[in-house]
């Protein structure tokens, strides 16, 4: 990509984003060109391009994948028949669903949030860099191991949906299905990290006059997204490990068996499940508002109303899983219950699509792709939404459940939504990468685009008989499948003509403009395209009204331009260069300080991933808590090991390298006004962290009501291990309480004994539960003997993961206040101390739940 | 702020309700109610924790109420659940 | 119309408002009219939102941007009013989905009701990887065919022996989920005589596609004598041609298995 400004200066950083001045800070942050800048940056931009390009890839993977059902489902097809065995075409079709719901579609969508969210916000960066480049690698790595699985006798064969006891190793007993599974738990890792740093973010670093109220639709959609992704993964992280345990170790929850465990899945799954639709949704009707109302020329119709609607359904879609289960045997008040939530949730939908509609009338609308891709979007979600109010009466679910209704109605809202985001993609690609797309071309991969999609789902609603994942049908329906099938190469086939497209434009396209639209108005048309490594020149304030930069920067900057802006660095976890992250004195002309820059690159979020990988590759062979017997298992367990080694050191590296965040003052902060990042961060994860643990206790006491609560035993046969237990625990959040208040009074022995203590007291709670377990396993109780040994190692045995994952951190700050740390920030032990009490919290229940009751 | 006594103080309250815990075993009161006292025990101890070890209530009420959406979303999902068997 | 066959309890509303009668009649007439309604909704503002696009396109000059209310690069986003339209047509749409869903909740509790125990027959379904087998009253059990009276309800409880299943009747508008460890219940009335297929609707494995098993309703009388010849745990009395051959299917089905049938094939 050639850059057209004059100012570039080629010897900063060999890149193109420097087309202002200020913003060169004379280290060798790789240039764009090169290899080694995509794998150690962590700015925001670079960050979405490489999720938008890497979620294009499974996309096309997942094409691939469904072509080869369409071609399956072409005729009814008798045992023996068709391209794709049995065992195949279930493979495929789970495949297909989860990579296009997991790895394509909300990474897809977090490229555009990445790249548009800061510059919308005004922010110079999210609010931790590496954090950043981590849930990217993370989600790369989770994708790659997804790919693994397919070589390992198969990959998961269950549907996406994973329905118990089907996903059991009695029932799938390939080691691909547990690598697919182990897969998303790596993805959920990466999606976690990133809606702490979005919420963070988000909340924390508006530019002055921006409230929420304020905010642009498209943050407001990807500000609920990620709320919304914070709770519901936690819960899908609950069943994925409960499941990960039952196939690896041993542990019988979802077994035939076990009491409710088909059922408990469901609802774990669809607690995450349907909050994930709209996960996925949202973003895309973010695009469309933003869309609609550059290419009308109008501002939206009720932009309050449909900020309040996007709100309640992302409060709402919590309260309505249980609509995927109206078949099972749940009683018939919940499911009244239910139904009406359902049809509930719709109501708000409503209201956001009229609202765009309305929006159109009275405009100038300019015909352009992004509007074109837009408006086919929302009215392909007319439709789709008009076939899942069917669904919601419960009468006619009965009859369509597991049937192509379903499907069709599901692709028509969710590839509705893909519509929108490709709309975002032709919309922001001038921005991203400086240069125009062929229009001709745009609107011509509209057309064909628009004809293969209704050519492959609406036939699907008139065969909707034909049962789900099958491809034996009744032969009348055949014709409207071959018709499905056609459409759905013309579909696959027009992405070709966006590729061809992009990539060339992304190389000799015309020369783009800071803001090609017009009548955009968002903060990201401001700048140039594409966009300063910083962002902007000075801060954004919104402070009269409109968007303006106060040049603090150029006030107080000296003309060595190696120097960075002037104001503290605010850390990002590692060594921090200064504490203080001063706010008025910018403006003024006091004395600058002189601190590094923020710092772009970072190795370790890539190696820190590659880590996991090799880890969670090592386990998928564990199968009853034992590896595999011989060369093959000696591999696996060394592979986990590697990658445990790995995986700790990038942590402990990731620690002490010295790396400066984004430098901000805080403008709009609420409801986080005056707390810092990192506290807000860990209180975020924190939030997150209930819920897992919610999920767990949850399936635990959903088991026993199962079972009949007071007929279960409780497995310890007394409970003074764990009241033991409960002592140490308690007495290790004081002493930890007792580190900060030394390192507030700077008394560093104070400081390194009382962390100390803290380690040493975790280490007697691991022997104290270590001597208890092995005395269980003595008396001939393992994992698998019952779900009610289940349900007591594995809840206990999360809770004493979380310990150890502390006891290292421990160690760690140990280590580093001997040597004079924390005593002028003592920041690092106060989050340790938030993590370390919510642990012992957590006790605190599991202790009576467990020993007692 | 909290003073070291006051931690203190509270360490002794928490060690106290814990062993507390473990004794209504042994007073002879019915199942459930049993159930409610212990219950309620580890919500009061889980209090003491997070609004003094962890700060909240010196904190803006933010933080609490963030945490107290996680809960929420928990208990929703395990009482509609169990309730959907019954 | 089969309305004698609904139970003697009256249901207290106006008849004709909820649908009464075989599954599959009550869900043809409520599947009509949200087909009526949907397709009307959808056909009245899709064609609204195509004739505003191409009514306010750039270059129409019906469209306008005031001068005093350009939007501005930079500006902080406000909405453009119009909100009493939005609000005309939300309080619409939501009587109309209310109305709706309140008219299907009422046969919703109609379904729920079923028949009156006295007037139908009981068959225990129990899936299992890949065929179903039949359990009636006298404890006879089939496999992979059930064999039903004509305008007579049939009560089905169903369960399974391994994974999770479904069981769905497609032409009689019946279907329910087949879960471990628990029994679901639902009910459905074939007024033609013929020959139906029951398939599985909850992917369960390699066999899924081929996991299916024919209903035969028959004319009351011959229903009556064919019972009347089987006894219980007594599988193998009376083969005939055609359910030979359904038991090879089943078969066909079980052997794409890999791992061994939890239960050995039982021929009716």
């Amino acid at each position: 990509m050639t850059d057209a400004s004059p100012e570039r200066d080629a010897a900063a950083d060999g890149g193109h984003e420097v087309a202002r001045g200020g913003d060169d800070h004379g280290h060798d942050f790789p240039g764009r060109g090169s290899i080694k800048r995509w794998f150690v940056t962590t700015n925001h931009k670079d960050v979405g391009i490489l999720y938008v390009v890497t979620s294009l890839f499974f996309l096309v993977l997942g094409g691939v994948l469904a072509w080869l059902m369409r071609v399956q489902l072409l005729a009814p097809r008798a045992l023996g028949e068709g391209i794709l065995s049995p065992v195949a075409y279930n493979q495929t079709v789970s495949a297909h669903g989860l990579l296009m719901v997991f790895w394509f579609l909300s990474p897809f969508a977090f490229g555009f949030a990445n790249y548009v969210v800061p510059l919308q916000l005004g922010a110079k960066d999210l609010a931790f860099p590496r954090l950043n480049a981590l849930s990217y690698w993370l989600y790369l790595f989770s994708g790659i191991l997804f790919g693994v699985s397919f070589f390992q006798g198969g990959t998961f064969s269950g549907g996406w949906t994973m329905y118990a006891p089907l996903n059991v190793p009695t029932f799938t007993p390939d080691v691909g299905a547990s690598t697919a599974v182990l897969a998303l738990v790596l993805f959920v890792a990466s999606v976690t990290v990133s809606s702490v740093n979005f919420l963070t973010t988000m909340h924390r670093m508006r530019a002055e006059g921006l409230t929420l109220r304020n905010l642009p639709l498209f943050s407001w959609t990807i500000l609920l997204t990620v709320w919304m992704m914070l709770f519901a993964f936690a819960a899908l992280l609950a069943a994925l490990l409960v499941l990960s345990s039952d196939r690896l170790l041993g542990t019988t929850y979802f077994a035939m068996e076990s009491p409710a465990g088909a059922l408990l899945w469901t609802h774990l799954f669809w607690f995450f499940g349907h909050p994930e639709v709209y996960i996925v949704f949202f973003p895309a009707l973010g695009v469309m508002a933003e869309v609609f109302q550059t290419f009308t020329g109008r501002r939206i119709v009720g932009r309050k109303w449909f900020i309040l609607a996007m709100v309640l359904v992302a409060i709402q879609s919590f309260a309505v899983w249980m609509h995927h289960m109206f078949l099972t045997s749940i009683n018939l008040q919940v499911k009244t219950l239910f139904m009406i939530t359902t049809i509930g949730i719709s109501l708000p939908f409503d209201l956001m699509v009229f609202a765009l509609i309305y929006t159109m009338l009275k405009g100038k609308i300019r015909f352009t792709t992004p509007f074109l891709f837009v408006f086919g979007a929302l009215l392909l979600f007319i439709i789709g939404g008009i076939t899942g109010v069917f669904l919601g009466a419960v009468v006619l679910d009965y009859e369509f459940r597991g049937t192509y209704w379903v499907v069709a109605h599901f692709h028509y809202v969710m590839v509705g939504g893909v519509t929108a985001l490709v709309g975002g993609l032709y919309y922001w690609f001038p921005k991203m990468t400086g240069r125009m797309y062929d229009e001709f071309l745009g609107k011509l991969h509209f057309a064909v685009y628009f004809v293969g999609f209704n050519l492959l789902y609406f036939p699907l609603f008139v065969a909707w008989e034909t049962p789900r994942r099958v491809f034996d049908y009744a032969p009348e329906l055949a014709p409207w499948h071959q018709l499905a099938t056609v459409g759905g190469f013309v579909l696959g086939l027009s992405f070709l003509i966006m590729f061809y497209n992009l990539f060339k434009s992304a190389f000799v396209g015309d020369p783009a403009p800071d803001n090609p639209w017009e009548h955009a108005t968002t903060a990201e048309w401001a700048v140039s395209s594409p966009p300063p490594l910083e962002n902007f020149d000075g801060t954004p304030t919104y402070r009269n009204g409109h968007l303006e930069f106060l040049d603090i920067g150029e006030v107080a900057q000296s003309e060595d331009r190696s120097g960075g802006p002037t104001g503290a660095a605010v850390s990002d976890g590692g060594v921090a260069a200064s504490a203080t992250t001063t706010v008025a004195t910018a403006l003024s002309t006091a004395e600058a300080t002189e601190v590094e820059g923020p710092s772009h690159a970072s190795i370790w979020p890539f190696v820190l991933s590659a880590g996991a990988f090799l880890v969670l590759l090592g386990l998928s062979s564990l199968q009853d808590a034992a590896f595999p017997e011989g060369m093959v298992g000696a591999a696996y367990a060394t592979t986990a090991v590697a990658g445990g080694v790995v995986t700790l050191g990038s942590l402990v590296a990731m620690g002490l390298e010295p790396f400066h965040g984004p430098v901000f003052e805080e403008g709009e902060a609420w409801p986080f006004a005056g707390i810092d990042n990192g506290k807000v961060g860990m209180w975020i994860f924190l939030a997150s962290d209930v819920v897992l643990f919610g999920g767990f206790i949850g399936a635990y006491v959903f088991t026993r009501v199962a079972f009949g609560w007071t007929g279960w035993e409780p497995i310890p046969p007394d409970p003074i291990p764990g009241l033991v237990n409960t002592y140490i625990l308690l007495t290790s959040s004081f002493t930890v309480v007792l580190a900060l208040v030394a390192a507030e009074k700077r008394h560093k022995w104070g400081v390194v004994t009382c962390l100390g203590a803290t380690f040493v007291l975790g280490i007697g709670f691991l022997i104290n539960k270590g001597l208890e377990w092995q005395h269980l396993f003595h008396e001939g109780l393992w994992l698998s003997t019952n779900v009610r040994a289940s349900t007591f190692f594995l809840t206990t045995g999360l809770h004493a993961a979380h310990v150890i994952a502390g006891l290292l951190v421990a160690l760690y700050l140990t280590a580093r206040a001997w040597r004079g740390a924390y005593l002028e920030d003592s920041r690092s032990v106060e989050y340790f101390g938030l993590y370390w009490h919510f642990v012992d919290i957590v006790w605190l229940f599991l202790f009576p739940l467990f020993y007692i009751l | 702020m909290v003073s070291t006594k006051l931690y203190t103080a509270i360490y002794a309250a928490l060690f106290v309700s814990a062993t507390v815990q473990v004794l209504v075993e042994f007073a002879g009161l019915s199942y459930w109610l049993a159930f409610g006292v212990i219950l309620a025990l580890s919500a009061a101890k889980a209090v003491l924790v997070a609004a003094y070890f962890q700060h909240l209530r010196f904190e803006p009420r933010s933080l609490t109420y963030l945490v107290g959406i996680g809960l929420a979303a928990a208990l929703a999902l395990t009482l509609a659940a169990s309730y959907s068997l019954l | 119309m089969v309305t004698e066959l609904m139970p003697a309890a009256a249901f207290p509303l106006q008849s004709g408002l909820v649908p009464r009668g075989t599954r599959a009649f009550v869900f043809e007439r409520i599947f009509e009219v949200f087909l009526l309604l949907g397709t009307l909704v959808g056909v009245v503002v899709v064609g609204y939102m195509l004739y505003n696009a191409y009514r306010y396109r750039s270059g129409s000059g019906k469209g306008h941007v005031d001068e005093g209310n350009r939007l501005v690069l930079g500006e902080l986003p406000s909405g453009s009013g119009g909100g009493r339209k939005l609000f005309t047509s939300f309080f619409m749409s939501m009587v109309i989905v209310v109305s709706l869903v309140s008219w299907t909740y009422l046969t919703l509790l109609y379904v729920e009701e079923g028949p009156a125990d006295d007037e139908s027959l009981d068959v225990e379904v129990e899936g299992y990887q890949f065929g179903w087998r039949f359990t009636y009253p006298n404890g006879h059990t089939t496999d992979g065919v059930l064999r039903v009276p004509a305008d007579r309800p049939v009560q089905l409880t169903i369960t399974t022996a391994d994974v999770f299943h479904n069981f769905g009747i497609t032409a009689l508008r019946v279907k329910s989920d087949a879960i471990p460890g628990q029994e679901t219940e639902t009910w459905f009335t074939a007024d033609e005589p013929g020959t139906y297929t029951a398939r599985c609707y909850e992917l369960c494995g390699v066999g899924h596609s081929y996991m299916s098993a024919e209903v035969i309703v028959m004319p009351p009388d011959e229903y009556e004598a064919w019972y009347a010849n089987t006894t219980a745990d007594n599988a193998t009395a009376n083969g005939s041609s055609a359910d030979a051959s359904v038991a090879a299917s089943s078969a066909v089905a079980q052997s794409v298995a890999p791992q061994p049938s939890l239960r050995p094939a039982v021929v009716p």
